[in-house]
């Protein structure tokens, strides 16, 4: 698993989170920071393709974060989020590698109602 | 040559086919179409869809309205049913005294047992006595790490600890001295602070085997005889667990109570019998047999079956417009059945399987205002419309037409409120039953085993294969077969047993497995309609006797389901009956029965037949 981020972001408490979510779950992760500007989901492919389990975070400067797999379309992405869900798709990137579904992602106060089963 | 068209109103669906009738009483069929029923069966609520598939039909036919000379419509047998649902078992932990729940990552390995502590009074604690430590969401596990280690050093022995957030392994891996820890506990704060606590961890792939052991805990909490008999439930309960808590409080434990249900009364025309509803649904359907037939049923005032019943009744007088006190309950099916619930006093969300039991009941109100839909439709269309006949006898001729079928015959009709059969003599007499019990049982009965709160999507799992993401691109369903996809799966499909429905695969929330989500939709199917194709059949074959018929054409919407017509099929092949689904004028499958065989019946009477003595005409112009 690799998380690539920029280096003013790497020791931020946003990516100490994704770290919790996937060293909870049991996945060993590499961190690497790069000097590109892209958005996440450009990081996250990138961090994919680079990663011998095919899955990978990016994070970039708006605090978004991204979760790709090396085998999906770059602009789809598995899953995406803010800074403030960073520790459930810390969690849900390494489901994508052990093959149980994900956690439901709590939703935000301004997004409404979006239902997420506990299971 | 005349244009007419026969209708059937169902409870769900209103079918329709138009035909061509010649002078010499020769039938050409034209076309057919259906739709959802309008509002209650039998009432002019069910103009308006009536209305919407005979032009649907008509269109088909490339004729209007005002081309035809007459609709038929069935005498819609004013047979309605309801159903419920009531857990008699629930299970109660006391005190707080065991947590199971049983997380998917608790943190280190081993037994740890101590005396129950706040992480936030661990400063304070003096070595001597080990301890369990609660840690609650509020704390980072990177703090909570910390104080621990640092306790330690102290010489306070930290065996265990018990931790609301999802952090046992983040945890456990910054401890200085490795201790097994359980997480995700919801109602932390309810662990009983200074009580003797044991914490267990197994290996990956492993299950406890001390707390899930009667003479485990004792040992650990230094039982006596009486005391280990007391605590062997919570043992019994935590057995094939990865991991587990239990507190040594004074007087908790487990229980599975049984919930007294309340007693069902069962009215027949000669006698009466009453049964406890928590006797299980195989009694309470003898005691039906023993009151045959059945007159109403009853539950006992002020108990779970009470409701049940009143409910029942009360959404049946509200739905046709019947009086309460004219309700009679025709007959019952009672199902057995397992209902995930949460346990109470659980302190991390647990869930147990519950025993439940399910009744649904069939109604039969006073005859239906047949008379004012038909004026309602010849108002509307400006067309003759006649009361066609009875529902069964019309099935039977509709199933007729059906190739490779003959007199003697009997079919089961396969509804989504009732199952029905009839047997039709060589001489025409023909004999019928409506029962309880039928496809929205089936579907009840699936939402509430798999613990979804979500009939739709039941309703998905009953129609529809399952199948698993095996990546983003391919799909392997329940049979082996392999589906693929040019664009990748959605997220929420990702590591999740799906129904593929007409609109996608669509993900089940549920823990189960592919396996076991198939087994419970088989079993509802097989023990709501096998269950009433036999009881059914036994009702209209002479003697009761199902070896006295050699045919049986199976009718009706659930006659497309995918499984249901091979588990009817090869249960009732034990009695050397063939079962097959019927193919209606030999291109409409099960569909179009009623509709058609009005058609049949009126076009036979066209002829100069014996004639129909229980058909009603409608005062308007032939």
């Amino acid at each position: 698993m690799v998380v690539l981020c920029p280096a003013a972001v790497v020791d931020s408490p946003l990516v100490r989170e994704i770290l919790a979510g996937l060293e909870e779950e049991g996945v060993p992760v590499g961190v690497a920071t790069t000097d590109e500007a892209g958005p996440a989901i450009t990081l996250a492919h990138a961090a994919a393709r680079s990663s011998a389990l095919d899955v990978g975070v990016g994070v970039d400067t708006t605090g978004t974060v991204c979760v790709h797999h090396a085998k999906l379309p770059p602009e789809s992405a598995a899953v995406s989020g803010t800074a403030a869900q960073a520790r459930v798709l810390g969690h849900n990137a390494a489901r994508l590698v052990t093959g149980i579904p994900f956690k439901p992602v709590v939703p935000l106060p301004s997004e409404g109602d979006r239902h997420g089963r506990s299971v | 040559m005349t244009l007419v068209a026969g209708v059937d109103i169902g409870n769900s669906t209103t079918e329709a086919c138009a035909a061509e009738i010649g002078a010499d009483g020769e039938v050409r069929y034209l076309s057919q179409a259906l739709g959802r029923t309008s509002g209650v069966k039998g009432t002019t609520e069910n103009v308006v869809g009536v209305l919407g598939v005979l032009r649907q039909a008509l269109a088909a036919a490339g004729a209007s309205p005002a081309d035809l000379s007459l609709v038929l419509v069935n005498e819609a047998t004013p047979v309605i049913s309801g159903l419920a649902m009531e857990t008699i078992t629930e299970t109660i932990i006391t005190e707080s005294t065991m947590i199971g729940h049983n997380p998917r990552t608790p943190g280190g390995i081993g037994l740890g047992v101590g005396t129950v502590v706040r992480l936030a009074d661990l400063p304070g604690r003096a070595p001597g006595q080990p301890v369990i430590c609660v840690i609650d969401e509020t704390i980072d596990f990177e703090d909570a790490a910390a104080a621990i280690n640092a306790a330690t050093a102290r010489g306070v022995e930290v065996t265990g600890a018990v931790v609301q957030a999802d952090d046992a392994t983040l945890i456990a891996n910054r401890l200085d001295r490795p201790i097994p820890i359980v997480d995700e506990v919801t109602l932390v704060r309810k662990v009983p602070l200074g009580m003797l606590a044991a914490v267990e961890v197994a290996e990956h792939g492993r299950t406890i085997r001390t707390l899930a052991n009667s003479y485990g805990i004792a040992t650990v909490f230094g039982l006596d005889a009486e005391q280990t008999r007391m605590i062997a439930p919570v043992a019994r309960a935590l057995v094939g667990n990865r991991s587990a808590v239990v507190v040594r409080t004074p007087a908790g434990d487990i229980t599975d109570r049984r919930i007294p249900a309340g007693r069902l009364t069962l009215l027949g025309e000669q006698a009466s019998r009453s049964v406890d509803v928590d006797a299980g649904a195989a009694e309470i359907m003898a005691t039906a047999r023993r009151v045959a037939p059945l007159a109403d049923a009853a539950g006992e005032p002020g108990t779970h079956v009470g409701g049940m019943l009143s409910r029942v009744r009360d959404g049946m007088s509200d739905l046709t417009g019947t009086p309460l006190a004219e309700i009679r309950i025709r007959d019952v099916l009672a199902v057995d059945t397992f209902v995930p619930q949460r346990v109470t006093g659980g302190l991390a969300g647990e869930f147990a399987l519950e025993n439940a039991v399910a009744l649904a009941a069939m109604v039969r109100t006073s005859k239906g205002p047949m008379e004012l839909l038909a004026e309602g439709l010849r108002e509307a269309l400006g067309v003759a419309v006649r009361i066609g006949g009875v529902e069964a006898e019309m099935a039977v001729l509709g199933a007729l037409t059906t190739p490779g079928t003959g007199r003697p015959v009997a079919i089961l009709d396969l509804g989504g409120g009732s199952t029905d059969a009839a047997v039709a003599t060589a001489e025409g007499d023909v004999v019928s039953v409506h029962l309880a019990g039928a496809g929205d049982l089936v579907t009840k009965l699936i939402d509430a085993e798999l613990g979804l709160d979500n009939l739709e999507l039941a309703e998905e799992i009953k129609k529809f294969p399952l199948a698993k993401a095996e990546s983003f691109f391919h799909l392997r369903l329940e049979d082996g077969t392999v589906r693929f996809f040019d664009t990748p799966l959605p997220a929420d499909t990702f590591a999740r047993v799906v129904v593929l429905t007409d609109g996608g695969p669509q993900p089940i929330p549920s823990r189960h497995g592919m396996d076991r989500i198939r087994q419970v939709r088989r079993e509802a199917k097989r023990k709501v309609f096998v269950v009433n194709a036999v009881r059914a059949l036994e009702q209209v074959v002479p003697g009761g006797n199902l070896r006295g018929i050699d045919f049986v054409v199976v009718l009706g919407g659930s006659a497309l389901d995918f499984e249901i017509p091979n588990l009817i099929a090869d249960s009732l092949a034990e009695y050397g009956v063939v079962c097959g689904t019927g193919n209606v004028r030999g291109t409409q499958g099960p569909r179009n029965a009623v509709a058609t065989g009005l058609v049949a019946n009126h076009a036979r009477t066209a002829r100069g037949g014996t004639g129909d003595p229980e058909a009603e005409s409608c005062p308007a112009s032939r």
